[in-house]
């Protein structure tokens, strides 16, 4: 069905074109902006470049780095510890999250305890960790959940506490037991706050990984930020930060595609 | 004409951190099958408190409800509740929506949802089935919900201030609406308002009410041909008599 439009519509419809167009240019200009001014200040002498770098020579590193292989390996380490660790802290604090709800006492009982546990920085259980299991994966796969869990925790939790009451009551009205509350209600108007704290936690596991990989590894992305950083390597160091960005927002933007996805499909 | 519901010497007492509230103190209501009933009174009183204990969402604190012979301890799906919104869950189709009753008591079969399908064709919602509810005006949305409580086939329909989320306009169609609906289903059915028009425009009975603790003060029957709609009810200078009659009780 194509739709005819008066005049002013479609002058209005341009009109929201062109200032999204101005916008994405204006970043992109922002972007080169930056890189230029941060060019012509290495190239120029005004800072030196070894403290520095420069666009260029992270370019430059960029391109030997991939054609030289070894990258691919830390990045696939770095990347295997942050799914793993996104995954397991989303699945076991949806699942602790969902037993709270279904024991409210236990919620009660154990609120003060996961309050404390949000607010401890966790990197300081870093000595803890790597005693517990040892240097290397399994103990930055732990930095990466246990930065992860206790948010996922109490953000999931909040989301099922919020749920409408007169809705619950509605299906109490209707004979429901408790699980039928859970799956016919509860979890499914969950999902948008589901997806949110999907949003956060692939951030905080990031977090959690690189502080783990600075604290035990010898590969990795963070590995290579803390080596490089030791050696006076600035050029690895920001390219690696830059690889870094890269892997985030890929990640970020596939969970905005589910959302859309499940926007899409809930309200056509 | 049968008794379908009795409540026999109800009273509720709420207990909070702060205070007990007595809310229903010695309550006696009795209704026949196919009536239609209104019960009216001051916000507070302990209309909602009265259907929740019908439904068996509450326990009363003392005295008994007997619905069809049996006594309530639970929700049963012979009781059907309609709150004042509609309640509809937003990631479900029109069509499931209506269907989640008899989905919990585990009766969806073809039987039921042909029922429920022919429901939704009779009352002008068909071609909105696969909707969801984001889509359809606040009139149709209540339509829904009162088919979705009709779906599982309940005795009686408690209607807790249905149309007070509505605009004043609608409200009047879904009156009239609803109304038929009730009619034509020959259902049993208590309305609780504060409003005093809509009591006497739908119900064949109204209930006047005290405050808190809510007692039944007045019981008006009200004489109108079965025929005639809510709006045509409102133009009748009879009309105009009831509603006075049941200002005086209510102040
Ligand atoms: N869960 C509750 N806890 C304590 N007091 C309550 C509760 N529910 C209702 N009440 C009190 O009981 C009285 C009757 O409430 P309700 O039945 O909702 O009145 P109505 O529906 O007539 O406005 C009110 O005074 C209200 O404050
Ligand atoms: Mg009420």
């Amino acid at each position: 069905m194509k739709k005819i439009y008066s005049l002013d519509h479609k002058k209005y419809l341009r009109k929201q074109l062109f200032n999204t167009v101005l916008i994405h240019f204006l970043r992109i200009l922002l972007l080169v902006l930056l890189l230029g001014l941060w060019e012509y200040v290495a190239w120029s002498g005004l800072v030196d470049p070894f403290i520095t770098s420069s666009p260029s020579r992270i370019f430059n590193t960029l391109v030997t780095l991939f054609s030289g292989g070894s990258i691919w390996s830390d990045i696939g380490i770095t990347l295997y510890e942050t799914m793993l660790a996104f995954v397991i802290s989303t699945i076991l604090g949806g699942f602790i999250a969902i037993c709270l709800y279904m024991c409210l006492p236990l919620k009660r009982i154990l609120e003060p305890y996961l309050v404390i546990l949000n607010s401890l920085p966790k990197v300081a259980l870093g000595p803890l960790i790597i005693i517990w299991f040892g240097v290397g994966t399994k103990a930055i796969v732990a930095m990466g959940i246990l930065i992860c869990i206790v948010i996922t925790t109490i953000s999931m939790l909040n989301g099922f506490c919020a749920v409408e009451e007169e809705k619950i009551m509605l299906l109490k009205s209707m004979g429901a037991n408790k699980l039928q509350i859970l799956f016919k209600l509860v979890l499914p108007a969950s999902l948008p706050n589901f997806i949110a704290v999907l949003k956060i936690n692939v951030g905080m596991a990031w977090v959690g990984v690189i502080m783990g990989e600075y604290l035990s590894s010898g590969a990795g992305l963070g590995y290579l930020l803390v080596y490089n950083g030791q050696v006076f390597n600035l050029d690895m160091v920001m390219t690696t930060i830059v690889i870094l960005c890269v892997l985030a927002g890929i990640m970020y933007g596939l969970i905005a595609i589910l959302e859309y996805c499940v926007n899409k499909k809930r309200n056509k | 004409m049968d008794k379908l519901l009795e409540l026999d010497g109800i009273s509720l007492t709420y207990h909070s951190k702060k205070s007990e509230t007595l809310a229903l103190n010695d309550l006696n209501i009795s209704i026949n099958s196919g009536e239609f009933v209104a019960i009216v009174g001051p916000s507070g009183c302990g209309k909602t408190t009265i259907l929740s204990i019908i439904c068996g969402l509450i326990k009363p604190t003392t005295g008994n409800v007997i619905v069809a012979g049996e006594k309530v301890t639970k929700p049963s799906p012979k009781v059907g509740y309609m709150f004042q919104r509609d309640n509809l869950f937003e990631w479900l189709t029109i069509s499931k929506n209506t269907l989640l009753g008899l989905e919990i008591i585990k009766k969806k079969n073809p039987k039921t949802k042909a029922y429920v399908k022919e429901l939704l064709e009779k009352y002008g919602l068909k071609e909105f089935s696969t909707h969801y509810p984001t889509e359809l005006s606040g009139g149709m949305r209540q339509r829904v919900a009162l088919i979705r409580t009709l779906a599982s086939s309940p005795e009686i329909l408690l209607l807790d201030e249905p149309f007070s989320a509505l605009d004043y306009q609608t409200r009047l169609v879904v009156q009239d609406d609803i109304s038929s609906i009730i009619k034509s289903e020959k259902k049993t059915a208590i309305l609780v308002t504060h409003d005093i028009s809509e009591a006497i425009a739908m119900s064949d009975r109204i209930m006047v009410l005290s405050s808190r603790p809510g007692k039944v003060k007045k019981i008006i029957n009200l004489d109108f041909d079965k025929s005639l709609s809510p709006f045509e009810r409102r133009k009748l200078p009879k009309f105009n008599e009831y509603f006075d009659l049941v200002w005086r009780e209510l102040s």
